[in-house]
């Protein structure tokens, strides 16, 4: 991004302030403040944005003010000068030999200081923190190919500081890695400017900086599901022709980027990714290739598995449906621009990646992009059990749960588990990730996730289920608070995958007994995805409901309408107001 | 107008979007209070971008005028005698 295009993005930004990210560094922010504002406007469209600076030279200042002005999310960018300024190019105190010990000295103890000062602001807003990615000076005596001891050191402390820090749940470390493949290191440094105005980055490395700051703080929501190919992509070769064992991913067989590539799906599979093949192919051809002890990603770790020699966007609208989820939460990667053309006509929601299998640098790139599509924070109990859960829902038997019986329901031997939550990681990612039975699609920031505990009378409570089929862990979230005699609630979400167990009246049940309300507000919002959740609630409401603004729903209405529930009721649910 | 001065209006219209590009002309840092060291540093900025030069923040420090900015740029832009007097 040129700094135009930065100052004609940051011109558009609405004049509101919904969003406050302090911009936390001990230079002259200048320019770098304008690309963050800009990368932040870009990742939330049409949010008001006010990108708060401190004071020059004085980084530990900067994070206490933050702390007491508040945030939604801190970036905090770091250079050696800020760790002492002899480290910098606008300092004059000398690079005489016996100064060194002093300034590793210094060094050390500001960084503890510093960490301090960090763990208490991670304590009220996420924070992103960028490690120095500017040199050292010219200050040692040993020619500039070999390090000093000196530098050794500096560069020991702070990869401690940053692994102590990095070990606060709060603070997120930018990568210098990721970092050095957009901006590399020798055109980092604006010497004239540093000495000019105090501001030391070059336009593309304030503007890379910026970029990661901004992704490592607010990463897009991850993707939730991978289609793959499987000739030239998952492996080298043609199964029809080549057979079982012709087909390879080994470097014996100059075909490794195809073993690199298995590892990543794997890995996205154990991360709880969806992965499933849509193969123009023989099925019992794909099975016994699937099955050699060779490969990399277990066949039980893919499913569905859509072998056929049908229409490839046919495969991909019957996985789409097992896994229940939209497309605009799936990457499909295939070699051929035909079959990627064909399911991207039929899905323009879907990103759609060709596997590059003559390339394998372009291999690897590809790789990277899928792990940016997946990223996340923590892999959560729920991660493993969503595709026994998904192959679960597919067994005939559940298939026809939508349909079901009450004394089908009575069999499943059902137990809800509702149960206080803290604002954790799992009802975030929920919250931030449901489509289809979400009260009003409002997604929040960690920060205004943070505060939502906070409000007068507020609860949130997690609901957890399993059956005869297994456990689905953590799958609804609700929230409020109490207004004198009335709940209120205005989150409410469950993943489609627990649909169809009458969990959403148990739910709706269990907050009648533990509010003792006579009625619920529900802050409903209907969108373009929550119709289930819409369904729901018109059983439940006269022909006058417009299906706009608040729900009002009382007791002795529901219970006339709620139909005989099965579920075993773990109970560990209490409100704040009676605890 | 000529390619510079459209450069340079795109330059002001950027640091100062609430200025009416009739006013460009007659444009200094005494009379428009968002002219800040600053926005002055940001102007440079956007300039070497804008016309691919490194501009030297010594030779523009005391242009800080658009009638400055546009005679320093002269040199080595095509600026009409006209369009610089306004």
């Amino acid at each position: 991004m040129r700094l135009a295009e930065a100052l004609q993005i940051v011109g558009e930004v609405a004049e509101d302030r919904n969003l406050s990210v302090p911009l936390l560094c001990g230079s002259t922010p200048v320019h770098l403040e304008t690309f963050v504002k800009a990368h932040l406007a870009l990742r939330f469209p049409g949010v008001g944005i006010d990108v708060g600076t401190g004071l020059y030279g004085d980084l530990e200042g900067n994070l206490q003010r933050a702390g007491e002005d508040g945030g939604d999310g801190g970036i905090a960018v770091i250079e050696w000068s800020d760790l002492d300024q002899r480290l910098g190019f606008r300092a004059s105190a000398g690079w005489r030999l016996e100064t060194l010990d002093d300034i590793v000295a210094q060094v050390e103890e500001k960084c503890r200081r510093v960490e301090t000062r960090l763990i208490e602001l991670a304590k009220k807003m996420p924070l992103a923190v960028a490690a120095p990615s500017l040199g050292l000076p010219p200050m040692m005596y040993l020619p500039p190919w070999q390090t000093s001891q000196c530098e050794s050191r500096l560069n020991v402390i702070l990869a401690e500081f940053l692994q102590r820090i990095g070990e606060h749940g709060g603070i997120k470390l930018v990568s210098s890695a990721r970092l050095a493949t957009t901006s590399p290191s020798n055109s980092r440094h604006d010497v004239k400017m540093d000495l000019t105005a105090g501001f030391p980055y070059t336009l593309t490395h304030a503007n890379a900086l910026a970029e990661a700051g901004v992704q490592c703080l607010y990463p897009s929501p991850p993707k939730r599901g991978v289609i793959t190919d499987l000739d030239q992509t998952l492996w080298r070769g043609v199964l029809g022709d080549a057979g079982v064992d012709g087909v390879s991913w080994s470097l014996d067989g100059g075909s490794q980027a195809h073993a690199l590539y298995q590892q990543v799906l794997s890995s996205l599979a154990d991360s709880g990714v969806l992965v499933a093949i849509a193969s123009k192919n023989d099925p019992e051809l794909v099975e016994a290739a699937l099955q050699r002890s060779d490969i990399l990603l277990h066949p039980s770790q893919a499913f569905p598995i859509e072998a056929s020699w049908g229409v490839k966007s046919e495969a991909v609208g019957r996985i789409l449906e097992a896994w229940n989820i939209g497309p605009d939460s799936v990457v499909f990667v295939d070699d051929s621009p035909m079959e990627l053309a064909e399911v991207s006509e039929k899905y323009p929601g879907i990103e759609c990646l060709r596997f590059p299998s003559a390339d394998p640098s372009a291999i690897v790139a590809l790789l990277w992009q899928l792990r940016a599509r997946f990223g996340k924070n923590e892999v959560l109990e729920e991660d493993r059990l969503r595709l026994n859960s998904i192959r679960a829902a597919g067994a005939p038997e559940l298939e026809n749960a939508t349909e079901a019986s009450a004394d089908f329901l009575a069999r499943l031997q059902a137990k809800v588990t509702i149960e206080p939550s803290g604002t954790d990681q799992r009802a975030f990612e929920l919250v931030n990730k449901t489509n289809q039975f979400n009260l009003n699609g409002v997604r929040y920031t960690e920060a205004e996730w943070k505060s939502l505990g906070r409000r007068p009378g507020a609860f949130l409570a997690t609901v957890s289920y399993e059956d005869r089929f297994g456990p689905l862990g953590r799958i609804a979230v609700l929230g409020g608070y109490r207004e004198g005699d009335v709940c209120c609630v205005d989150i409410w979400v469950m993943s489609c995958r627990a649909f169809s167990r009458q969990i959403e009246y148990q739910s709706m049940r269990q907050l009648f007994e533990k509010t003792g309300a006579s009625e619920i507000r529900f802050r409903f919002k209907p969108t373009d995805r929550n119709g289930p959740l819409q369904k729901f609630f018109a059983l439940f409401l006269d022909s006058g409901w417009s299906g706009q603004g608040e729900l009002r729903l009382r007791s002795e209405d529901f219970q006339r309408l709620c139909p005989s529930l099965f579920h075993e009721v773990c109970d560990k649910w209490t409100m704040p107001w009676k605890s | 107008m000529d390619n510079a001065m459209e450069k340079l209006n795109r330059c002001f219209a950027l640091v100062f979007p609430k200025l009416n590009p009739s006013e460009y002309a007659t444009a200094n840092a005494q009379r428009i209070s968002a002219w800040d060291s600053i926005a002055h540093l940001t102007l440079l900025t956007l300039i070497g971008e804008e016309f691919g030069r490194d501009v030297d923040f010594e030779e523009f420090e005391g242009a800080t005028s658009y009638q400055a900015l546009a005679q320093a740029l002269q040199p080595q832009e095509a600026f009409t005698g006209s369009q610089i007097k306004a």
